[in-house]
């Protein structure tokens, strides 16, 4: 960067205006050109205020006093077996951010499955679809991610072509530093793919995670989220899904560790009669926050959206839901429907839930709910008189409330995964 | 003795005196009944025997099988042989009926220092029990008692005792909301369960459930106090004269 800035800087953004450029070279133009205006744009927007209304249940205050740039990766990383998915039909391995290799078993013809870098190569147009175009002051680290980001994955689906088998992705931390990740997941017409992202890792780093997808007419794209940060992470990540004609989406985010986690989708719903599905769950304890915030904006008349999150608190920790759904003038005959339910265990933990619906159409069907409780005394003094001892009867009801939205994802051997992790999960929850 | 219950005075959170002094002895093997009209204290009995928050015992005690029931929290009484049907089962979504038995059966095995039961062997203890309460298998597969019907909640509580096989079981108005066929069943399965070491004690409003399960022993609860004991023939009398002629202070009958 030159010395001399003629743009507005927020304080909190000058080290990263500063670290910026020292690697990425040999890019085509084009993609350096959107790198510095994704910076410029970043240093202009700075980090999000409390005030902001998508990040008031968000403490961003000690990576901001702090400021992480991308580390060195370590090179004798070992990815945990325990990660990897059994009956995937292909896996791909970013380890700090930089693919590691993928391993392809039965992948039909049309799948085309490869890194960001890979993929700028070779596939620009792919590229360019997951653009960051007019960040807004809401996505400042969608900026920060355009402008700094090192690799990713790409996945392209031919239409017409159906994947039986679950993908899976694993994003793997090592390094002290910040991970900037973008990826893209196009599906072509009347396609249809599962696909399960693994985050975990170890140490303490920030990873900033951008995902586009983009849906052809009567394309279905199932896709779940593990997120099984280190203790001292940061993972912040936002999907950002258009859904064309017909087009089905479910997403689904399971939010089990990490010290300051943000899973944030925002699907625009640009063709008639695309459904969406956007369930999740997280379990928050010691120290921890977490925050569901989903966005989903109907366009056009007749779609469909079911939300089911579910939240857990033990300890000092934070939880919070926030879920939008606009319902456009012409959206006519639109059908949401918003779940919100929580469980606050023990005096000093804290859940926000804050459903919005925003509707300008007059012929639609939506709906909303919202809870925060404690557990059901009655369901537990149930349990206890079967001889069941009062900290595995709390547990077994803990674990009953968050299978619900676990319960909904229709493939198997994905259910499954996803239920044992969260069981392990709640083995050292506090009570 | 089973059960040996003295003087016993219990009162709810809010201060009102429910239980006022009953007596009760319960032998190996025997089957009590005890009958009264609503808001006698029944389910209160029923509730501070198996250990439910929200009542205080002021008064009295209660030995089972020679120990204090009340130095033992609700979970331990289970684990030592009390179960107590429910009048009104809990649903529990997303909690898998054969989990959570398992997790009973395995409770208890494990209080007795018995190896526990693994997902086979236990399947195998359950679908005899099935049979008996004329239950689908796919019941075990569903979350507790979540979209079951009045009539299978009940049957489920039978079904629960079954497996968990109790030395003293205190079914609480199981025999309320059923139709004459699911009554025949849950008689059955509770019959099935009788035997020289195991002692029930039926809570009933009416005596129709004493026309399938016999009782050695009929009580009539009334204001907190049993007013009246007697053999099997106390019910029929119960039935054509009504409760009221039992009353020391009939008023107190109608409230809930």
């Amino acid at each position: 960067m030159s010395a001399v800035l003629d743009f507005p800087v927020k304080p909190e953004a000058r080290p990263y205006l500063e670290g910026f450029g020292r690697t990425n070279s040999g890019e085509p133009e084009w993609l350096s050109r959107e790198r510095q205006r994704a910076l410029i744009r970043f240093a202009e927007l700075g980090f999000p205020s409390r005030r902001s209304e998508n990040w008031r249940y968000l403490d961003l205050q000690p990576l901001q006093r702090e400021p992480l740039l991308p580390g060195k990766s370590r090179r004798d990383v070992q990815v945990p077996a325990e990660l990897q998915m059994d009956g995937a039909c292909a896996r791909l391995i970013l380890i700090d951010g930089h693919c590691h290799g993928a391993v392809f078993r039965d992948l039909p013809q049309g799948v085309w499955l490869a890194s960001m870098r890979q993929a700028i190569e070779e596939r620009p147009d792919l590229v360019r679809a997951a653009s960051c175009g007019e960040v807004d002051a809401e996505h400042p680290f969608d900026a920060l991610n355009a402008a700094y980001f090192a690799d990713g994955f790409v996945l392209d689906v031919a239409p017409g072509v159906v994947l039986n088998q679950p993908l899976q992705i694993i994003h793997f931390a090592s390094a002290s530093g910040a991970v900037h990740t973008r990826n893209v997941i196009r599906l072509g017409e009347g396609s249809r793919a599962t696909i399960l992202e693994t985050y975990a890792g170890e140490g303490r780093y920030w990873r900033n995670d951008v995902l586009a997808v983009r849906l052809g007419a009567r394309a279905e794209l199932t896709r779940a989220v593990l997120v099984e940060e280190a203790g001292e992470a940061v993972h912040l990540a936002e999907l950002d899904a258009t859904l064309g004609t017909e087009a089905r989406f479910s997403g689904f985010a399971l939010l089990i560790g990490g010290g300051t986690v943000r899973h944030e989708a925002s699907v625009r719903m640009t063709g008639e009669g695309a459904q969406c599905r956007l369930d999740g769950a997280f379990v928050v304890g010691d120290n921890e926050e977490a925050n569901i915030l989903t966005n989903v904006d109907h366009q056009v008349p007749h779609g469909e959206t079911r939300e089911m999150i579910k939240g857990v608190a033990a300890g000092r920790a934070h939880g919070a839901f926030q879920g939008k759904i606009i319902v456009r003038e012409h959206a006519q005959k639109v059908d949401a429907h918003q779940l919100s339910r929580n469980l606050i265990l023990g005096p000093r933990a804290v859940i926000d839930t804050k459903p919005e619906l925003e509707i300008y159409a007059d012929d639609v069907k939506c709906s909303h709910g919202a809870s925060v409780g404690e557990l059901d005394e009655t369901a537990l003094f149930y349990l206890r008189s079967r001889g069941i001892p009062d900290a595995e009867a709390r547990h077994m009801l803990v674990e009953g409330f968050l299978r619900e939205p676990v319960e909904e994802i229709a493939d198997p051997a994905l259910r499954e995964l996803l239920l044992r992790r969260l069981a392990r999960r709640l083995e050292r929850l506090e009570g | 003795m089973m059960l040996e219950i003295k003087n016993l005075h219990a009162r709810l959170a809010d201060g009102r005196e429910i239980l006022k002094g009953v007596d009760l002895s319960v032998g190996d093997g025997e089957v009590h009944a005890i009958m009264g009209p609503n808001g006698s204290g029944k389910s209160t009995l029923a509730a501070v025997l198996a250990g439910r928050d929200g009542y205080e015992v002021t008064e009295g005690s209660v030995t089972y099988r020679d120990r204090d029931l009340f130095a033992m929290a609700a979970d331990e009484r289970a684990r030592e042989g009390v179960f107590l049907a429910f009048q009104y089962p809990v649903e529990i979504p997303g909690v898998n009926n054969m989990y959570f038995l398992r997790a009973a059966l395995n409770a208890q095995r494990r209080h007795r220092g018995e190896p526990e039961l693994d997902a086979g062997q236990f399947l195998r203890v359950v679908r005899q029990k099935l049979k008996l309460l004329d239950m689908a298998d796919d019941l075990l597969q569903r979350a507790v008692n979540v979209g079951f019907s009045g009539g299978e909640k009940k049957r489920n509580e039978v079904f629960q005792m079954a497996v968990l096989e109790p030395r003293l079981a205190i079914l609480d108005e199981t025999d309320s909301g059923l139709d004459i066929d699911a009554l025949r069943v849950v008689a059955r399965g509770v019959n099935g369960l009788r035997t020289p070491d195991r002692s029930i004690v039926l809570i009933t409003h009416y005596k129709r459930l004493l026309d399938y399960i016999e009782p050695d022993h009929v009580h009539v609860l009334q204001d907190g106090r049993i007013v009246q004991s007697g053999g099997k023939e106390l019910a029929a009398e119960l039935e054509r004269r009504g409760y009221g002629t039992f009353a020391e202070q009939p008023e107190v009958a109608a409230s809930a």
